[in-house]
């Protein structure tokens, strides 16, 4: 054994100890599942990526968490300015998404493919197959941790705009035990709206190895879709122009929207699929929901035996 | 079925429509180092996917470490696979990546970091770590791809084409590896490849694949032993040793200013003897050689001469 130095001051020995046989604990496919879920969450995100990976989706996030700071603060000075009277009218919780929306789709557009469509391009998910993995367990692994992110974005804005309110309201109290509903609401919806999106853009990524591609269709999609759709709409009556109207992608989650809340917003409001009813809304909802998240697990399940 | 076989093929088979890729092939898979020899086409990497699980066999079972793998997906933990193709990403670091991958082969987040830091000091990118991969050269790719295959410390890796790519000193380099992941760790290899020498250099055993069918299948020294043969030097007089040897019943070829003497036996030696001495040849040198299995294919079976040295 070396001996201690005069100094009193204990000497060192670096031992290469190299590579060595793993003996602890296996924890299979739920680790294997969370590991790719966390992995997708950082990813969306940008952590631990470059300043490149983080400016799309802290732009977007900071973007609609500011759309919701300015509808506070024009709460705050309408209040200041008008009295409690002077807030009907504005735009509020129910009008968010509707005004937002396609924030939230561009959103999802750029970032979402980022998590599916490396992993195809670079091989990577060959790497994933290989070990306790299928192919359902990683796209719902993928899927469940852009939802996460979606889900955050949705609600993020809204509880900037809901504490706004509260601040700049002369009876906080007052105005939160009239408006608490509001909180369920803006789960219920920002949920529907998070689903939504989170499924339609990874089922256009899992058809493409490029996010570029599908990104650039996703936003051709949503953005053509609502001017194209609003526009023929309205030029042909009927249950044609009514079932035109439901073809405009941005407002389908918003009609889900304005049931939760109760009350049309003004995206909605001259939307001939209104007509249709909630029952059909709904149903189409789901159908936009569903249907996409089931060819989605069928694309992925062929990918292993 | 063989004893103690770690992968075990039983009549497995696989076509793509009309083209068949695997012909109801049965072998097995034991510790050390298997070379898995073949042309393109073969049925390589075919057979390593269904080991693998990514495949389903059209015919037969292929089973590893005892469980049938188109069922399993728990044995998958304790197999590493090293694929032909690109398989990194290219924005995220070395040990990111590892430490990731170790956690999706089911070690708990702390272990899995200190297996990639160990494993990328094994394969040498220890100081390299924390750079983006798509910065990395082709040879630390390959070794990225090496310890990704590793880092969850498997009981058999599965190796395809690893060499490819490489530059004959990043080819030298990624054959010790392998030796090294062999003997230091005890983990066993299948080793895919084209390249004859490298099979010969790496393997214990080795798997002859043509077009689907198992061709040969043996430990890589039967395969050059069966035809030994002796590399003599002589300062003089070497014509009349070459009559000498020829009329004793020995093939004589002359090579690098020597000859190359083959018998089927350790008897060759005792006649070379006696011809040395028959024809007062002074001998500098002769050495045992074993035959290549490059020189052993292009005689017996011209066709499966697929790559041989680069």
């Amino acid at each position: 054994m070396n001996e201690a130095r005069s100094t009193g001051t204990a000497e060192g020995t670096v031992f290469d100890i190299g590579y060595q046989r793993y003996s602890g604990p296996r924890e299979g496919r739920h680790r294997a599942r969370t590991a790719v879920f966390k992995d997708g969450l950082r990813t969306a995100l940008g952590i631990g990526r470059g300043g490149r990976a983080k400016l799309l989706p802290w732009t977007f996030i900071g973007l609609l968490v500011v759309i919701g700071f300015i509808l506070a603060l024009v709460a705050g000075a309408a209040l200041r300015l008008g009295g409690p009277d002077a807030l009907e009218g504005l735009p509020t919780h129910s009008d968010f998404y509707g005004i937002s929306s396609i924030f939230f789709f561009v959103f999802a557009a750029v970032v979402a493919p980022d998590l599916i469509c490396p992993d195809r391009r670079h091989g990577v998910i060959n790497l994933y197959l290989v070990r306790p993995l299928t192919g359902i367990d990683y796209i719902v692994a993928r899927w469940s941790a852009f939802l996460v992110v979606a889900l955050g974005v949705a609600w993020l804005p809204q509880f900037v705009l809901l504490i706004g309110r509260l601040m700049g309201h002369p009876d906080p109290g007052g105005y939160f035990s009239e408006n608490w509903t509001d909180i369920p609401n803006i789960l219920l919806s920002g949920a529907a709206m998070a689903a939504y999106m989170t499924t339609l853009a990874m089922l256009v990524a899992a058809f493409t190895k490029r996010r570029a591609y599908a990104s650039v269709f996703l936003v051709g999609l949503f953005v053509i879709s609502t001017p194209f759709t609003a526009g023929l709409s309205t030029e042909i009556e009927g249950a044609v122009g009514q079932w035109i109207s439901m073809f405009n992608l941005s407002n389908i989650p918003v009609h889900v929207n304005d049931m939760i809340f109760g009350e049309v917003s003004e995206v909605t409001g001259g939307a001939p699929a209104r007509e249709l009813g909630s029952r059909v809304l709904l149903a189409w909802y789901f159908g936009w929901v569903l249907i996409p998240g089931a060819i989605l697990v069928e694309r992925y399940r062929r990918l292993t035996p | 079925m063989s004893q103690g076989a770690l992968i075990q093929a039983v009549e497995l088979g696989k076509r793509y429509g009309p083209i068949i890729a695997l012909n109801g092939v049965s072998f097995g898979i034991h510790d050390g180092i298997t070379g898995i020899l073949g042309e393109n086409g073969a049925g390589k990497s075919t057979a390593i996917k269904i080991f693998l699980g990514l495949l389903q066999p059209t015919s037969g079972r292929a089973i590893v470490l005892g469980e049938d793998a188109s069922e399993s997906i728990t044995v998958r933990a304790k197999l590493g696979y090293m694929p032909e193709h690109d398989c990194l990403p290219t924005r995220v670091s070395a040990a990111e990546f590892l430490t990731h991958l170790a956690e999706v082969s089911g070690l708990p987040p702390e272990r899995a970091r200190t297996r990639a830091a160990d494993t990328l000091r094994h394969v040498g990118l220890f100081e390299e770590r924390y750079r983006a991969i798509g910065g990395y050269s082709t040879g630390m790719k390959q070794r990225v791809k090496l310890a990704q295959a590793l880092v969850h410390d498997p009981r058999i890796v599965l190796l395809d084409e690893p060499t490819a790519g490489l530059d004959p000193s990043g080819r030298e380099e990624m054959l010790d590896l392998v030796r090294k992941t062999h003997r230091d760790f005890g983990i066993s290899i299948l080793f895919s490849s084209h390249l004859m020498s490298d099979v010969e250099r790496t393997c214990d055993r080795i798997i002859v694949l043509q077009g689907g069918q198992l061709v040969q299948a043996g430990e890589v020294t039967d395969f050059t032993t069966e035809t030994e043969t002796v590399f003599i030097e002589v300062d003089d007089r070497s014509e009349e040793l070459v009559s000498e040897l020829v009329s004793r019943g020995i093939s004589v070829t002359a090579e690098a200013g020597g000859l190359n003497l083959e018998g089927t036996d350790d008897s060759i030696y005792d006649e070379v003897r006696d011809a040395l001495v028959a024809v007062g040849a002074p001998l500098r040198r002769m050495a045992p050689r074993r035959r290549a299995l490059t020189e052993l294919f292009a005689r017996d079976g011209e066709e499966l001469v697929v790559g041989g040295d680069e």
